[in-house]
């Protein structure tokens, strides 16, 4: 279901050419554009209020991206996902605050982009260690061991021993100017986009390359069939462990940008309804696909958005609405989940698939 | 030592609410296949629905007698709505549908009765401790044991002696050999989903009653997934030792453990001891090892 058919009259002469980036001019010209809106068009059109819900956008696609090679692509399904962004978070928050920092680091601004990648490296290995099971379990008892992740990590160890590091309590709050690229400080709504805007292009690129060579089709050979996989001479612990690896890693960046999104950061940023939003934002995006978390990602924030939109005027008539609105948002979440696994199974990639298939073989469908 | 007995027999009486509300997990997955992670969403509403009933006047015995009633009817309209097309789905999608569910369950349940925790008024059981020997066990833990203790009995005695429960004993054991004598898949399955709702919401009930009903009751629910693993998930005797182990678990690291690791190790402790426990016997106590193949 990845790929796309060709329309009429082309195609590919070796594989080099099939697996390309770049398949055809069509696509390098879309690409292209996709980029130019994501980077010149959002942040210089849009209203305030719009980039920061892209910057939502962002942030849940980084988070479903990881959940996304788990799930979609190596078959482990996880429901700990917010404990490994919140280590990333943290990691971010404490190496910036803690860290005796030469001062030459601070003045140049890398504090904040070393943190970031440090933060990738602990979640990813801090999502090994849960995944460490996978040897040996699968299915529902792997389901329970992210689990376990999800509490020891965020109920437990965040709550009470790290956040009482410096003794303020619950929560850490960052400094105006501690989060800070090169000359570059992240204060306004749209710096904070393009931070999100290149992390999110670069965290695409490197999966998508990852997804096309060796581990790539070794993931979706072990979620296909695991035994005959490791028949095939596929070291499948190993590259199970590689995959928690990476979309750790990816997990403890979207973690480290959270930061900057908020300046302050608390355990409750990170509760298991997060783990569980994002498997439902991959779900309702499409399993198995890159473009299906990103899709899921903007549906889901969007229509959240809209509903919180639609509440406001009606609240004036019905008070209430206001407070009760968080429990509206959990059931339109659930009833959502429900009704795309059950009706719409592929998720909104298929539709998305079926658009660009009609198009490709217009007029001639056959 | 008698700080050891007390925290044992305290252990004992909620593992047995536990227990019951495992036995309606495993319920559901041996005979449907259905991997229920609303189990918690189960427990809230009838927290919420016995108190209802208890609040409108009604006994607490007979409140909870209307939550068996209510529980049977919401159990089959779930198993209608939900989870009827999705039998041989991939686990991803059922598992997914009942996450759904538990959202669903959850911003109803806060809707309608808020987010304040609620407590039995007046309480239905003595706040004075009864004493046995030199235990002194307070009546509420008391006689949610022994209430549990009794609806188990009434589940198992329903199984093995009553037509409907060996039907559901023969759909569990082998689904096509039922199916080819005559037994209704969706009546089992329905069946199924009416009884863990059933058990899980007496098990909110008892357990409103020992610290009130507020959205934790629903994180209790969840205790229970470790219970069924330890099991092993396809054993309903693996459920009620698992639920007792998990009870007693709990309960003795509270007691022990909390000195050394302050905070929430008691609701910590299960799942660690859970993930731990896979690494060595990955099938649970007594679940059916698969032998796969290509």
């Amino acid at each position: 279901m990845s790929s796309v058919w060709l329309p009429c009259g082309d195609y590919h002469e070796n594989y080099l050419k099939d697996q390309g980036w770049w398949q055809s001019s069509f696509i390098k010209v879309k690409m292209i554009l996709l980029l130019a809106v994501v980077f010149l068009g959002i942040p210089f059109l849009a209203p305030e209020y719009w980039i920061g819900v892209a910057t939502m956008v962002g942030y849940t696609s980084m988070g479903a991206l990881g959940v996304q090679l788990l799930i979609g692509y190596t078959g482990l399904v996880t429901l700990g996902h917010a404990a490994f962004i919140a280590v990333g978070a943290y990691t971010s928050t404490m190496m910036i605050l803690q860290f005796p920092w030469p001062q030459f680091m601070v003045d140049l601004g890398l504090a904040y982009p070393v943190s970031i990648l440090v933060a990738g490296i602990v979640a990813g290995l801090w999502s090994v260690l849960f995944g460490l099971p996978s040897a040996k379990v699968k299915g529902f008892y792997l389901i329970l061991t992210t689990m376990a992740a999800q509490f020891i990590t965020v109920d437990f160890i965040l709550t009470q021993y790290v956040s009482q590091i410096g003794g303020r309590g619950q929560a850490f709050s960052l400094p105006p100017g501690t989060i800070k690229i090169g000359p570059f400080v992240m204060e306004t709504e749209r710096e904070i986009y393009f931070l999100m805007a290149v992390l999110l292009t670069l965290i695409v690129i490197g999966l998508a390359n990852l997804l096309r060579s060796k581990p790539g089709r070794a993931w979706v050979a072990i979620r296909d069939n695991d035994i005959a996989a490791e028949a095939l001479g596929i070291n499948i612990v190993w590259y199970k462990l590689l995959a928690f690896f990476v979309a750790g890693f990816t997990a403890g960046i979207a973690g480290a940008f959270w930061v900057s999104n908020t300046a302050a950061l608390s355990p409750e940023h990170f509760p298991f309804f997060l783990s569980l939003w994002l498997v439902g934002v991959i779900l309702i995006g499409g399993v198995g696909s890159i473009h299906g978390a990103i899709f899921g990602s903007i549906f889901m924030v969007v229509i959240m958005e809209l509903l919180q939109m639609a509440v406001i005027p009606l609240a004036a008539y019905y008070p209430k609405l206001l407070v009760d609105f968080a429990y509206i948002k959990d059931a339109a979440f659930g009833l959502a989940i429900a009704g795309f696994v059950i009706y719409e199974p592929n998720g909104l990639a298929y539709r998305w698939w079926q658009i660009k298939n009609y198009f490709n073989l217009w007029p001639f469908s056959y | 030592m008698e700080l050891f007995l007390m925290t044992v027999t305290t252990g004992l009486m909620v593992g047995g609410i536990y227990a019951l509300v495992a036995l309606g997990w495993v319920l559901i997955y041996k005979c449907s296949g259905v991997l229920n992670l609303a189990m918690g969403e189960l427990t809230l509403i009838g927290a919420y629905v016995t108190l209802t009933f208890y609040q409108m006047g009604v006994p607490f015995i007979l409140a909870v007698v209307g939550t068996l009633l209510v529980g049977i009817l919401l159990g089959i309209l779930c198993e209608r709505i939900f989870l009827d097309k999705l039998i041989g789905e991939p686990i991803l999608s059922v598992i997914m549908v009942t996450v759904g569910m538990s959202f669903f369950f959850k911003g109803v349940v806060q809707f309608i009765w808020g987010s304040d925790t609620r407590v039995f008024d007046p309480p239905v059981f003595a706040l004075k401790p009864i004493e046995i020997g030199f235990l002194k066990v307070s009546s509420v833990y008391l006689w949610s044991f022994i209430l549990s203790i009794l609806l188990l009995l009434i589940f198992v005695a329903f199984f093995k002696f009553t037509r409907w429960g060996l039907s559901m004993q023969a759909t569990a054991d082998d689904e096509t050999a039922a199916l080819s004598l005559g037994v209704s898949a969706r009546f089992v399955y329905a069946a199924a989903w009416a009884i863990a709702f059933m058990s899980a919401g007496v098990g909110g009930a008892l357990l409103g009653n020992i610290n009130g009903i507020n959205i934790s009751v629903g994180y209790l629910g969840l205790l229970v997934l470790p219970a069924v693993v330890l099991g092993g998930l396809n054993s309903v005797p693996g459920a009620i030792a698992g639920g007792i182990i998990i009870g007693l678990l709990q309960n003795l690291s509270g007691t022990y453990l909390d000195q050394y690791f302050p905070g929430g190790v008691k609701e910590i402790v299960p799942f660690a001891f859970m993930a731990v426990f896979l690494l060595f016997k990955p099938y649970g106590l007594w679940g059916w090892e698969r032998i796969e193949r290509v």
